[in-house]
Formats: C-alpha cells, sequence, structure tokens
C-alpha cells in the first residue's frame, strides 16, 4: 500500500530556488539602474531642444558662408546681397528645425515603444501569473474532487462488502438445524455478523471472519 | 583571463549568497508584473498622451514664420553695418532704396518658401510620428488581446472542469445507486 504524499516531495528544488533568486535580483538591479534610465531619457527628450541647437549651429554655418570673408566694397553695394543672405538663412532655419523636430520625436517614439513594451511584458507576465495559479487551482479542485469520489468509494466498498458478507452469514442459518431450534436461538444482528458455523461444529471456530474482525473473541463470546 | 584575476572572489560568493529569497514565486511574479504596469501608468501615460497629441504638432509653421522675420532682420543689419563700414559706399538714394525694396521682396519670398517648406516638413515629421504611434498602438492592441484571450481561456477551462466534475459526480452517484441496489438484491436473496 503506497504512503500518503508527503508535501516535502513536492517542494521547489534548489534549481529552482535559485533561478527565482537570481531573477529577482535582476529584476531589482533593472528597476533600480535601468528603469531610471528611461524616465531620464524621457525627460529629456522632452526637455531638450534639439530644433534650437539645430538652428543655432545652421545659423553659424549660414553666416560663416555668406559673410565669412573680410567685408568688401563690392558686398556693400550689392543690391541684392542681404537679400540673399535672409532667404539662404530662413531656407537653413526651416530644414534645421525639422531635423530637430524629427530627431527629437524619434527619440521620444523609442522611450514609449520601449516604455510599452515594458508594459506589454508586464501584461504577458501578469496572464501568465494568472493562467498558472488558474492551472493550480483546477488541478486542486480536481485533486479533491478525486479524493472525495475515492473516499466515498472505498465506503461503499466497504459496505458492500459488510452487506455481503452479511448476506452470505444471514443465508448460512437457512439449515433444518436453526430453524427448528426453539431456544438460544441467534438474533438478526448475530446471524448477521456471524456465520451459522460459529454456533455448528466446534472446529469451526476459525472460519468466523467477521466474529476475530470485530473483536467478539475474548468479550464473552459464544464461541 | 585577467578580467576575471581582478575579480574579487569573496566579493561574488558573498553577492550570490545574499540573493532574496523567493518563497512564493507566483505571488512575487504577480506584484511585480503588477507593479511593472502600475510604474507605466504613473511614468509614462502622460508623455504618451503628450506624444499623441504631438501629430498635430505645428511648432515647425510658427517657427518658420519666426524665422523669416528674424533673419530678414539680421540681413538688413548686416547691410546696415557694410554701408556705414565704407562711408555710405557711395550708394545713392535710389540704390539705397532699391537695396531695402530687395530686402523686403526677399523677406517675403522667403517667409512664403519658408512656411511652405516647414509645412511639408511639419506633415511629414507628423505622419512619421502618426504612423510610429500606430505601430505601438498595435503592439498594445496585440498584447491586450493577448491577454484577454488568455483571461476568457482560463474562465472557459475552469466552466470546463466544473462541469466536468458535475458530469463525473453524477455518474458517480448513479454508479453507487446501482451498486447499492445489487447489494440490497443480495441482501435479500432476491
Amino acid at each position: 500500500m503506497s504512503s500518503k504524499p508527503k508535501k516535502q516531495n513536492y517542494q521547489a528544488t534548489a534549481q529552482e530556488k535559485t533561478q527565482a533568486a537570481v531573477a529577482k535580483a535582476e529584476k531589482d538591479y533593472f528597476d533600480q539602474t535601468y528603469a531610471p534610465l528611461l524616465r531620464e531619457m524621457r525627460d529629456t527628450s522632452e526637455r531638450e531642444d534639439l530644433g534650437g541647437l539645430a538652428r543655432g549651429t545652421s545659423q553659424a554655418d549660414t553666416m560663416q558662408a555668406l559673410t565669412g570673408g573680410r567685408p568688401s566694397l563690392a558686398a556693400a553695394t550689392s543690391v541684392d546681397r542681404a537679400a540673399d543672405i535672409a532667404s539662404g538663412a530662413v531656407a537653413q532655419q526651416v530644414a534645421a528645425s525639422s531635423q530637430g523636430l524629427a530627431a527629437q520625436r524619434q527619440r521620444q517614439i523609442g522611450v514609449l515603444g520601449t516604455a510599452r513594451g515594458q508594459a506589454a511584458d508586464a501584461q504577458a507576465g501578469l496572464a501568465q501569473a494568472a493562467r498558472t495559479a488558474s492551472t493550480k487551482q483546477l488541478q486542486a479542485a480536481r485533486a479533491k474532487q478525486q479524493i472525495r469520489d475515492a473516499r466515498f468509494q472505498a465506503g461503499l466498498d466497504v459496505g458492500s462488502a459488510f452487506a455481503a458478507q452479511g448476506a452470505k452469514n444471514l443465508g448460512s442459518y437457512d439449515t433444518k438445524e436453526f430453524k427448528d431450534r426453539e431456544i438460544n436461538k441467534p438474533g438478526f444482528f448475530t446471524r448477521f455478523l456471524n456465520p451459522s458455523s460459529v454456533y455448528g461444529t466446534e472446529d469451526s471456530m476459525g472460519q468466523s471472519r467477521m466474529k476475530y474482525g470485530t473483536g467478539l473473541y475474548g468479550l464473552g463470546g459464544d464461541g | 583571463m585577467a578580467l576575471y584575476d581582478n575579480l574579487p572572489l569573496q566579493k561574488a560568493i558573498s553577492s550570490i549568497s545574499s540573493l532574496p529569497e523567493v518563497k512564493d514565486p507566483e505571488k512575487v511574479y504577480a506584484d511585480i508584473t503588477r507593479q511593472d504596469y502600475e510604474n507605466y501608468l504613473q511614468d509614462y501615460r502622460g508623455f504618451e498622451e503628450r506624444l499623441i497629441a504631438a501629430r498635430d504638432d505645428t511648432s515647425l509653421v510658427d517657427q518658420a514664420r519666426e524665422d523669416a522675420r528674424r533673419q530678414a532682420q539680421i540681413a538688413g543689419e548686416i547691410q546696415q553695418r557694410d554701408i556705414e563700414r565704407y562711408g555710405g559706399a557711395g550708394l545713392s538714394t535710389v540704390q539705397r532704396q532699391e537695396q531695402q525694396r530687395a530686402l523686403q521682396r526677399q523677406g517675403a519670398l522667403g517667409l512664403a518658401g519658408g512656411l511652405n517648406t516647414a509645412l511639408i516638413s511639419q506633415r511629414e515629421t507628423n505622419q512619421r510620428t502618426l504612423a510610429d504611434l500606430i505601430n505601438i498602438g498595435q503592439g498594445v492592441n496585440r498584447s491586450s488581446l493577448q491577454g484577454l484571450g488568455d483571461a476568457s481561456g482560463m474562465a472557459a477551462n475552469r466552466a470546463a472542469a466544473y462541469k466536468n466534475a458535475k458530469a463525473q459526480h453524477s455518474a458517480n452517484m448513479i454508479s453507487t445507486g446501482a451498486q447499492l441496489g445489487t447489494a440490497a438484491l443480495m441482501f435479500f436473496g432476491i
């Protein structure tokens, strides 16, 4: 007969414990080290004026290119030189602003994508945890039901065996000897619990399994 | 190898031995993931909303107007300094007026051209931002549907398990009744 399952046999192994501990340590490290970096990048991507930086650089380049040489009389007397400078500078400024804004948006999208990826990981993790818990719950419910069924079945088997043996015992009294007996006629429960052989020949004592099992021997029984 | 030689072995061992003990991995897992999601809501939801609103950004166009005005002013000041540097540079009044007109004309053209370019750039940037946001949103939708699918699947499994258990119990009771009946028949010798 197998022994009852022991809880200690179902404990996590050393490998599982270490794996969980390392994973927890890594998660803590991530939260302390990398998560603030992403928050920092979020703030930088909103605060940093990349367009302004690009416009400043562009303005310097434009002026260096268009007015970088020595001042000259020809330049001073030119009718459209100032207009050309203004035109070129505006185009450069717009291009710089566009590049700066595009870079800023790209950085912000990167931050959001990473944050969203982490949120998706969190959701997936929660679903995984719920799935694990659900599976465990179902297994526990199934196990409890199996135990209930097994207990009931065991009781039923014992009861059936008891009734079958009792019926057999009662049947053993359907003989002329017992039917004609006037005194010391065994009652129903005595007949139910003991086969007629108990009251028969002396050498049939050992056949009374029911009597032996119910402890009637030694209690002043009639054997 | 030298890298590993420099690693203080004792420190490494003490680090490993100081790992946190995880008694209930399921609970820790659930707590961490819930906390991660709360962190996301706290740290990034506002950022996300501002970025979504940025798909209607007009900062480039606004800046282009300011740039055109400012660059025309700078160019005019450069011209004025050059003329003063050469004592009027021998320019007649008509020439000075023509310079002013050219600057104004170019300023207007620069503003128009700059605005057009800025509008196109703004539209392009906003469209790209929108496309990137849609891509992120697709991932959000996918993962949320996945989560809901998991939850509904688990609920369905539980319901099916309950139904099966009930059916099994019912079958057991019928079987029990039959056994009891058989036992009764045997008992009464019928």
